[in-house]
């Protein structure tokens, strides 16, 4: 086939190819909120492929029409880039509905006739991205049936893709069971699975604060580290009726499991050989399987607190325990707070941990990474016992408020020789005026650009979970189970925490 | 300080901010920042713009408000008028700020400068002493190359920004530009509004193409045809050459016109060019071959373009974003892209080839 000769050199960024993309559970939050907004604000830029075709796919029985002014008037509401009448006449022209149980094959053959009738008008067989937005136990009839109604294959040399939504799995198991259900349909180098946070700007910058700067990279190890953090705090509870999944899931697997892990592996890994999507993923890996790992309550017990939020209250706002709130069983054993001590077992880190907390209901919303780096051997000044105490800190904080901060210590003015903590600070938002785009967009163009980079792989998810079964076990299926903890809603965190940091004469940095 | 009451452009100067001696700029620049703890200064790069023309006083501050609120830079404002007499140069500081986050305020450093009859070694010492150091230099040279682009001063240039839609000679502006990035052992960056004007153009171009049936067709074209509106006949040439090329076509010199030979056989392309009295820097580009045909085409004042393209039976009805026109909105464009690129200048000789056909040597 013929190169497109204007493609080259037009472009820095991945191009998306042609294609159409099928959305399973269409007519879900999901849809509405994210990814019809993405595609639309794809548009804008100028970045979707020609002939571009959305079909969604669920069990209600509407038409085009009224499937098109709903997602319409979703994204009025959502998209980054507000909404032009003109453009979205365009792009709505490419959106269809089809009408399916997601457990019918006969839904699957007429989706198949559908697609081939687009193709037809197209003029050419098209490749397909296949979008599970629907709940996870789905995605065995789904991968099932896409099989057996011939769709799992691209025709005439085309592709087949299909992009997967967290959770991906509950376990270790049923992960397992689930790649092997979707890479028995799509190849392993087809299956995307989703993780926002790669998509995050910031995220995607540790790459590039590490590697491109010399400064860093070679203090990047347990020489000069001392210890590194991981927050992702939250300001929220159960609200919107969100309590019924998350007292089925719980901080550890929500969030550690995934997000956390992806930014863990980011900081920790090795330089990649190139960037191609298997070499980072590859190093990424390495850093999951180095986790030493916590195997008994007793070992849990040391380096891993749970917790519960009770009453309290978050800017000024007087809230419930999380046993009271809505969908969440009064009874509930799920922790909404987690903090671990990590080792990895390598030897850049041997000896240097990396504390993880997440949690609900804290005083505010951040996802930041702290780098602490180890004190001089010696300080010759005469200081205080509090900055005695300080070291070099690189903060990259993920969201809100992106940027990059690095807290140094300075001679304070005077005639004294007393020494201060500065903090060099850099937004990215005052000084990258332009808005980034949502971590959505990015996903779905390398989605359809063929670029796995930014995607879990399936090693990656399957070792987070042996990782993480084993704290389940120990919480959930031991005759001595560690404590459920409790902190007052608005509040850092339980005493506990605090003190797994200062067992090691450490402390959690002020947020 | 100087008195300049008799200036007749006094009235623009008022804009500017505060006049502050030449050689207490940074002295009155800190005392600015302190005078308010509320703002935070950020900047990422040196932007400077340069004219010879009082008459774009006005025109350039308001366009120094627009860049800065979406790049964090120092801006350095320059008019340098040529005249006889003593050398004699004022000062202005200002403080351009837009809110962020809906609490702080974060701004930007603007210093404007007046420099009469100094020559090129003012404008440099002027420059050079006013950068905010460690931050690359770019420069918006409006109109003309003058004497007082000079080497010392090019050669300390990362991106240089011009426009050739303004200049009245574009065989000897372009003879600058290519003797520069020589100069500078291809380091120079340089980038042309005029090529800018059809950025998002060549992106629905290859857009478009990326449909096989389409791309299939390429071999075939014969026909190049760009309808521009008075004035932007180098973007529109640009635009042209650029196409050509990338069907593998070379201006033919013995050919009359624009007509590109393919190096790998096939029929030669032409390239003609329709200008229109006024509307839109680019209004259409058709490409037509045996049995196909595409059009980008934007309608006045829509921010998109259509794009229609057909082989055969084969039927391709898309939009894109269209080019951004205003002077902010072109820089602005040219700022959010890091890294620059090199593609402008090697389309600079052929550029050269066709401008000089017009007849301008
Ligand atoms: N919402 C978010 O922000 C978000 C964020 C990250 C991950 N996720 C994940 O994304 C997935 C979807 O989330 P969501 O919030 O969009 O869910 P949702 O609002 O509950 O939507 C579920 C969708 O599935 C369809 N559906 C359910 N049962 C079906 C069946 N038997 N046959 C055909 N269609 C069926 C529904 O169609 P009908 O309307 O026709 O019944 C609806 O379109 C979940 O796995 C979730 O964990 C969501």
């Amino acid at each position: 086939m013929m190169e497109n000769p204007f493609q080259e050199t037009l472009f820095q960024r991945n191009r998306a190819e042609p294609c159409t993309v099928v959305i399973f559970g269409a007519t879900g939050d999901l849809t509405h909120r994210k990814l019809i907004p993405a595609f639309y604000n794809i548009a804008a830029c100028g970045d979707l492929p020609p002939q571009f075709k959305v079909v969604g796919f669920a069990r209600r029985d509407k038409s085009d029409e009224v499937f098109r002014a709903e997602l319409e008037a979703a994204n009025r509401k959502h998209s980054r880039q507000g909404h032009n009448d003109e453009l979205w006449a365009t792009f709505a022209q490419g959106i269809h509905y089809h009408r399916s149980e997601f457990q019918d094959l006969e839904g699957y053959k007429s989706l198949k006739v559908q697609l081939d009738k687009y193709d037809q008008e197209r003029g050419t067989a098209a490749n397909r991205l296949f979008y599970l937005a629907s709940a996870p136990e789905f995605f065995e009839p789904i991968m099932q049936l896409l099989r057996e109604a011939g769709l799992n294959e691209g025709a005439d040399g085309k592709w087949a893709r299909v992009v997967c939504e967290k959770p991906f799995g509950k376990d270790f198991a049923s992960a397992r069971k689930l790649n092997d259900t979707v890479n028995a349909t799509f190849d392993e180098a087809d299956t995307y699975r989703i993780d926002h946070y790669l998509g995050k700007e910031t995220a995607q910058n540790i790459m590039v604060l590490r590697f491109a700067n010399a400064l860093f990279e070679p203090n990047w190890n347990n020489r000069y580290i001392d210890h590194v953090q991981i927050t992702c705090a939250e300001n929220l509870g159960m609200e919107g009726g969100r309590g019924g999944y998350y007292d089925t899931a719980g901080a550890l697997r929500d969030m550690v499991q995934n997000h956390l892990f992806q930014l863990l592996s980011l900081v920790a890994m090795e330089p990649p050989t190139d960037l191609s999507a298997d070499s980072v993923r590859d190093e990424k890996v390495k850093v999951i399987r180095a986790l030493r790992p916590l195997v008994g309550p007793e070992a849990v017990t040391q380096n891993v607190v749970r917790a519960q939020y009770c009453a309290g209250s978050v800017d000024g706002v007087q809230r419930v325990g999380y046993r009271e709130e809505d969908r969440v069983n009064p009874e509930s054993k799920t922790e909404c707070y987690v903090a671990l001590r990590l080792m990895i077992d390598t030897w850049r880190w041997q000896g240097v941990p990396f504390y993880i907390r997440v949690g609900k209901q804290l005083p505010k919303k951040a996802t930041e990474i702290s780098v602490h780096f180890k004190k001089p051997p010696q300080v010759p000044f005469a200081t205080s016992k509090m900055l005695l105490n300080s070291e070099n800190t690189l903060v990259i904080r993920i969201q809100p408020d992106e940027g990059i901060a690095l807290r140094i210590l300075c001679k304070q003015p005077g005639q004294a020789l007393s020494v201060q903590q500065v903090k060099m600070d850099f937004h990215y938002s005052s000084s990258f005026g332009n808005a980034s785009p949502e971590a959505y967009e990015r996903l779905l163009l390398d989605a359809m650009a063929g670029d796995a980079t930014l995607f879990a792989r399936r090693d990656e998810v399957e070792n987070a979970w042996k990782f993480i079964d084993e704290i389940q076990k120990a919480w959930h299926k031991s005759d001595n189970p560690p404590p459920m903890c409790e902190y007052p809603a608005g509040s850092w965190g339980p005493v506990e925490a605090d003190n797994l940091l200062r067992a090691d004469g450490r402390e959690w940095r002020l947020l | 300080m100087p008195t300049a009451a008799a200036d007749p452009a006094e009235e623009a100067f008022a804009q500017l901010g505060m006049e502050v001696p030449l050689a207490q700029v940074d002295k009155e620049l800190k005392k600015l920042w302190e005078a308010d703890n509320a703002k935070t200064r950020a900047s990422l790069i040196n932007f400077a713009i340069y004219s010879e023309e009082v008459a774009n006083l006005g025109r350039n501050n308001a366009l120094l408000d627009g860049i800065t609120a979406q790049h964090a830079c120092r801006a350095l404002m320059i008019l340098s008028r040529p005249t006889d007499g003593e050398p004699r140069a004022r000062a202005w500081i200002n403080a351009l700020c837009r809110p962020y986050h809906g609490q702080q305020t974060v701004c930007c450093e603007q210093l404007s400068f007046l420099l009469d009859g100094g020559g090129a070694a003012q404008v440099q010492n002027i420059v050079f002493a006013h950068l905010d150091s460690d931050l690359p230099l770019v420069v918006w040279w409006q109109g003309t190359l003058t004497r007082n682009f000079e080497e010392r001063l090019s050669s300390r240039i990362a991106t240089l920004i011009v426009d050739s839609a303004t200049w009245a000679n574009p065989c000897a502006e372009i003879d600058v530009l290519i003797d520069a990035r020589e100069r500078s052992g291809g380091k120079l960056d340089i980038r042309d509004l005029s090529w800018t004007r059809s950025h998002f153009v060549r992106l629905a171009l290859a857009a478009c193409f990326q449909d096989p049936i389409a791309c299939a067709s390429l071999p075939r074209i014969e026909e190049i045809a760009i309808r521009h509106a008075k004035g932007h006949r180098v973007a529109a040439l640009l635009l042209g050459a650029w196409v050509a090329q990338r069907l593998g076509g070379q201006l033919d010199d013995r050919l009359p016109g624009f007509q590109f030979q393919r190096a790998a056989g096939g029929p030669n392309i032409s390239v003609t060019l329709e200008e229109v009295p006024s509307g839109n820097a680019l209004q259409s580009l058709s490409l037509k071959g045996k049995d196909m045909s595409a059009v980008i085409s934007r309608d006045a004042d829509s921010p998109y373009v259509h794009v229609c393209g057909s082989c055969g039976d084969h039927r391709q009805d898309e939009i894109f974003p269209a080019d951004v026109e205003t002077e902010t909105e072109l820089i602005s464009e040219q700022l959010s892209r890091a890294g620059g690129t090199t593609l402008y200048s090697t389309m600079l000789p052929a550029l050269r080839k066709m401008v000089g056909r017009a007849g301008c040597d």
